[in-house]
């Protein structure tokens, strides 16, 4: 339901798989399997929704081209994604992950002055078990990179987030930050992984990882107020998680977002 | 309003209130001073239902409930506000999205329909007035990045819009500088009516200059040692604690 209405929010600029953007616009049914190419200087759009059986899909996005991907993991899923990022090219990405999955993202930083940024969350609930990997290879010089992951796990749940910064001898003046966060409730469990890479000496990298519980000075501050704890706990929640939505990549999609994480945070 | 008697209160293993007595009737306000570590910042909490701390014995009467037997929440809703002396910063969680859910759950509570839209937003904008609180504050994150003076304004603002029967404001005076100091005790002021009640908690006697108490109480080491008028405010202030407390040594 609410995957429909971001479909018809953005139909005019989605591809359903594969396809090849270029000045002349969307070319459907080349290559191989799922690719997507951005072409020079193109701007484009990719939401990945309907995802059961997705598997592997291949982008590149050429010389100064702009993609925005926004990946709603809804349903039980596998996938990989593999980005290439050409010069001075940007991939800017959302990802927000409320089912059992295991996602993969590995973007590829090919030439100077290219750009990736990933916002996503998980919120998993009752036995989901979902796994989120971001890897981001800087292997030209003057790249930046921006991975952020917050993940919520309640019930019997497991999540885990592995993320690799990996900088190559020639990348210098690499500009990366990682950054994972997390929340567990109940017998729930969160592992997180960051790990960094460095093989050039001129760079600038950081990375945190926390997981932790509720703030309960929060709790007890809001229902000091009047609120309930089921309550208290799920505002806490909801804006742990809603800078994600908040600065979704693709505008407009805002509420449906908001929407689609609220019917899961219902769960907790 | 509140009847407390022979409180004893535990955190872990240790006792911090030895048996408060304590009556607070409509339209008062009472003063709770006391040196640090006495226990008047347990009071608050335990009056407010905190479960960090153990009731284990005594006897709190809020309004002819029996208060120790509500949860947290459902003193809130009867009517019992705490001004917190460290306001808790809730990051991505808006002042006006909380107060809008405070609000109606309290309104809900008595019966009555939620709050529209319209009326919400001109209760917030009466009430931020009261306490000369910038409305630009009510649409960031509760708390988040609010200097010393506006957390303890943001505490009174949130009294105004939930409009309690009795307020327990624990050391709402701490790190306000005299400007501050005088819009938080103003603003408490504005909001006495001979309805409700006011139980403020402070080290210091300027607080009182604004907020006029009928009783002062003296707290140390867990029981109120002594009870006058505000004149006694104005002699701790100059003689400090030690003639109270060597003669509660004697008794």
């Amino acid at each position: 339901m609410v995957v429909k209405r971001i479909e018809e929010l953005i139909s005019a600029k989605t591809i359903p798989a594969s396809g090849r953007l270029t000045s002349g616009g969307w070319t459907f049914g080349e290559g191989s399997g799922y690719d997507v190419v951005v072409e020079s200087g193109q701007e484009a759009v990719l939401l990945i929704a309907d995802n059961a059986n997705l598997g592997d899909l291949n982008i590149d996005v050429a010389r100064g081209a702009t993609l925005r991907i926004l990946n709603i993991i809804h349903d039980h899923s596998a996938m990989n994604i593999a980005v290439a990022v050409a010069e001075d090219a940007q991939c800017m990405m959302t990802q927000v992950v409320v089912s059992a999955s295991d996602t993969r993202v590995v973007a590829s930083l090919m030439e100077r002055g290219a750009r990736f940024e990933l916002g996503g969350v998980f919120v998993l609930t009752d036995d989901d078990q979902a796994s989120v990997t971001v890897d981001v290879n800087h292997i030209a010089s003057d790249c930046q990179s921006h991975t952020s992951v917050k993940g919520v796990a309640a019930g019997k749940s497991h999540g885990s987030f592995s993320g690799l910064v990996y900088v190559a001898p020639d990348a210098q003046r690499t500009d990366s930050v990682q950054s994972s966060r997390n929340i567990t409730m109940g017998e729930a469990h969160i592992e997180t992984l960051p790990q960094l890479e460095i093989y050039a000496d001129d760079v600038k990298c950081s990375h945190g990882a926390t997981v932790g519980q509720m703030d309960s000075d929060a709790i007890l501050y809001m229902r000091q107020r009047g609120l309930s704890l089921a309550d208290a706990k799920r505002l806490q929640i909801e804006g742990f998680v809603d800078d994600v939505v908040l600065h979704s990549v693709i505008a407009g999609s805002e509420e449906v977002l908001a929407e689609l994480l609220a019917e899961k945070l219902n769960r907790l | 309003m509140l009847k407390v008697e022979n409180l004893h209160a535990t955190v872990g293993d240790k006792e911090i209130l030895k048996g408060i007595n304590l009556t607070v009737k409509a339209g008062e306000v009472h003063a709770i001073m006391g040196p640090n570590g006495s226990g008047k910042s347990t009071l608050a909490s335990v009056l407010a239902g905190n479960e960090k701390f153990t009731v284990t014995e005594g006897k709190v009467e809020f309004e002819g409930e029996n208060l120790l037997d509500l949860n947290i929440e459902e003193r809130s809703r009867k009517g019992l506000f705490l001004g917190f002396q460290y306001p808790v910063e809730i990051p991505g969680v808006t002042m006006a999205n909380f107060m809008k859910l405070a609000v109606n759950e309290q309104r809900k509570s008595r019966g009555l329909e939620p709050l529209t839209a319209g009326e919400y937003l001109k209760l917030m904008k009466e009430k931020s007035a009261i306490v000369e609180l910038d409305s630009k504050l009510t649409s960031r994150a509760v708390n988040e990045g609010f200097s010393g003076g506006e957390k303890k304004k943001n505490e009174i603002f949130q009294m105004a819009m939930l409009n309690p029967k009795l307020a327990i404001l624990d050391e709402t005076d701490s790190g306000l500088d005299i400007d501050a100091l005088r819009i938080v005790a103003t603003g408490v002021t504005r909001l006495k009516t001979p309805e409700n009640a006011t139980v403020v908690i402070t080290h210091y006697q300027r607080l009182l200059d604004y907020i006029v108490p009928d009783y002062v109480h003296v707290l140390y080491k867990g029981r109120i040692i002594y009870t006058g008028d505000k004149t006694l405010a104005l002699k701790l202030e100059k003689e400090g604690y030690d003639w109270l407390i060597n003669d509660y040594k004697e008794e």
